[in-house]
């Protein structure tokens, strides 16, 4: 509650930033809801998924579209006022979350028993076949993308002007730009409470379980196939959230918008941040998304210095900027034993 | 009363008979060793009453219930629980959390009460950790509560392994070599331990193991496995003195020539 009250507060101070780190700073909270989500499937449950691009296609889709070819409907509906477009918001997000998370169920409960590599491949493929699907649907744009639709008062929906309706009144329904600061990081604090309680619960540790050792997890009762299955779900209806977040922030999407680089790049911030560390990989969402703007100075050698600081970032913290290491707590050695133990030698 | 019946099982694997037609059981608060050369099929026989193999022909009871057609997971909600002969923990969670593992399936809040911590949550994991607590101090590794479960040293990772699947809250408890790798005094403790088990918890233990010193000091029973087949089957002396048994690990007596 207190989070989302000083969300509140900042957005209403956002007006005054330069719109250009505003930009950079909503992007951030989107990644970082891509990155942690995907944590959830990588990171925690240890099922290596390259697919994130594609559920986020699906969210950002299912949401512009219900934003356009429904926009009369919702307008009379919920009205104009700031509640009503909130509902409206809402109902999109939700529903481009939840297309996400059925394609996770279609996607999830063949591939999921399949392992590492092989999982890695179907689920890109999967991604890919996504895109490619919707490079071919005309009605939301194909590889043109889309901005938005005319509504004609006749009930006519066409991405472009019909010229034999030229005597028929229209309106032109832009997918809305309804994604702000308060919007971005509420779903961006909702992620976080929701990751951070369930792996501190009995019931999460059942997803590390899972990554740790399968066999052993099913032997101590642990329905593996159902943890991987939900943590794809719940990873996927989160990616789908955030690919409606990005629509209706930047009002036009087109398919390469979600090829397999930006699968690379949400699975880049989970490994830079950590496996299986929130706030590890908050940070790296934040990281990379800042970063190559940071380096615009430098223009022509922007991609080399950001593949290097991966590489060397790599070398240096091969378990990420706050991934667990294994290594033996410090344990109090108390003054009495400690002089005992040297006596031995 | 017979808590596990083995009727007839068979696997095969190709044309490799792991198990061949094996009749036996284990019966209430009875701790039953089964031992066997190298390549017996010991392991095979655990992985076909926990369900990972489903066997060939023939079938499992469990309490009178077929469990054949069960998953791992299943069996374990109906009451079995084992150890592995390699130690399989999990590595990146504590010692508690391994052990809070075997919570999972009993907790009753699950993914949306856990995530919003609706009423009953904080109850139920305090209960939890208690119990895993208590169950820790019977077995001295409540001091490494909070290590990591793979800095432990070897013989503790193998009782954290047992303290794991007894969390399960199991009538019969399988154990895979559970003196593997350990030294002669360890040994000692381990038997102890698995007779206190035995009686404190009230349940039935199948222990597979290859020390004889364990073997022949704690069980009541011992039936032998050769090549998939039970050779011998009967009270620890009679084992010991078995022809066939002596045979199946020596080899034959040389012929005179």
């Amino acid at each position: 509650m207190i989070s989302i009250a000083v969300i509140f507060g900042v957005n209403l101070f956002s007006g005054s930033i330069n719109s250009y780190y505003y930009q950079i700073i909503i992007y951030c909270g989107i990644n970082i809801v891509l990155a942690t989500s995907l944590n959830l499937i990588n990171g925690y449950t240890g099922q290596f998924s390259l697919g994130h691009a594609g559920f986020m296609a699906i969210g950002a889709y299912v949401s512009a579209a219900l934003s356009t070819y429904l926009a009369p409907t919702l307008l009379s509906v919920f009205g104009d006022g700031t509640l009503g477009r909130s509902a409206w918001f809402i109902l999109v997000l939700l529903m481009g979350g939840t297309g996400a998370a059925i394609a996770g169920i279609v996607v999830g409960v063949p591939s999921l028993r399949l392992k590492g590599d092989y999982l890695a491949i179907t689920t890109l493929g999967f991604s890919e076949i996504i895109r490619v699907t919707i490079q071919n649907l005309t009605s939301i744009g194909a590889s043109q993308g889309f901005r938005g639709v005319y509504v004609y008062d006749n009930g006519v929906r066409s991405l472009e002007m019909v010229p034999e309706l030229s005597s028929v009144a229209y309106k032109f329904y832009d997918i809305p730009k309804y994604t702000d600061f308060f919007w971005a990081f509420l779903v961006v604090a909702i992620i976080i409470f929701g990751i951070t309680n369930l792996m501190r619960s009995t019931y999460g540790r059942g997803f590390i379980a899972v990554k740790d050792d399968e066999i052993a997890a099913e032997a101590m009762g642990v329905n593996t196939t159902r943890f991987k299955v939900t943590a794809f779900v719940i990873g996927a209806f989160f990616a789908g959230v955030a690919g409606g977040l990005y629509a209706h922030f930047l009002q036009y999407i087109n398919p390469e918008d979600f090829n397999f680089l930006r699968s690379v790049e949400i699975v880049a911030m989970v490994i830079l941040g950590g496996m299986g560390s929130t706030f590890g990989v908050v940070l790296a969402a934040i990281i990379l998304t800042v970063l190559p703007e940071l380096l615009r100075d430098v223009q022509q050698y922007r991609m080399i210095i950001y593949a290097l600081l991966l590489i060397i970032m790599m070398l240096l913290r091969p378990q990420g900027l706050f991934g667990i290491k294994l290594e033996r707590k410090k344990k109090k050695v108390s003054p009495e034993e400690a002089p005992e133990a040297t006596l031995k030698d | 009363m017979e808590l596990l019946k083995l009727n007839n099982c068979t696997i095969r694997f190709g044309g490799l008979t792991a198990v061949d037609s094996l009749d036996t059981f284990v019966g209430n608060d009875e701790l039953v060793g089964m031992i066997g050369p190298n390549g017996a099929g010991k392991t095979t026989v655990f992985n076909i009453i926990t369900g990972v193999y489903d066997p060939t022909e023939g079938d499992v009871l469990f309490n009178g219930e077929s469990i054949v057609k069960y998953k791992p997971y299943q069996v374990t909600h109906k009451g079995i629980a084992r150890t592995f002969q390699n130690i399989r923990l999990c590595p990146s969670l504590s010692v508690k959390d391994n052990v809070r593992v075997s919570y999972n399936n009993k907790c009753k809040s699950r993914l949306i009460s856990s995530v919003l911590q609706l009423k009953g949550y904080h109850e139920e994991e305090k209960q939890i950790d208690e119990e895993i607590h208590g169950l820790l101090e019977m077995f001295d590794l409540h001091v490494d509560a909070d290590e990591y479960a793979k800095n432990l040293p070897y013989g503790d990772q193998r009782k954290l392994e047992i303290v794991r699947a007894l969390a399960t809250k199991p009538k019969l408890l399988l154990l895979d070599e559970p003196a593997a790798g350990m030294n002669p005094s360890e040994k000692k403790d381990l038997m102890h331990l698995i007779q206190t088990v035995k009686d404190k918890f009230k349940i039935s233990i199948l222990l597979v193991e290859h020390d004889m010193s364990v073997v022949m000091g704690i069980c009541e029973r011992i039936f032998v496995l050769d090549y998939g087949k039970k050779i011998a089957e009967g009270k620890p002396e009679e084992i010991q003195k078995d022809p066939k048994v002596i045979e199946a690990y020596l080899g034959e007596p040389a012929k005179k020539s």
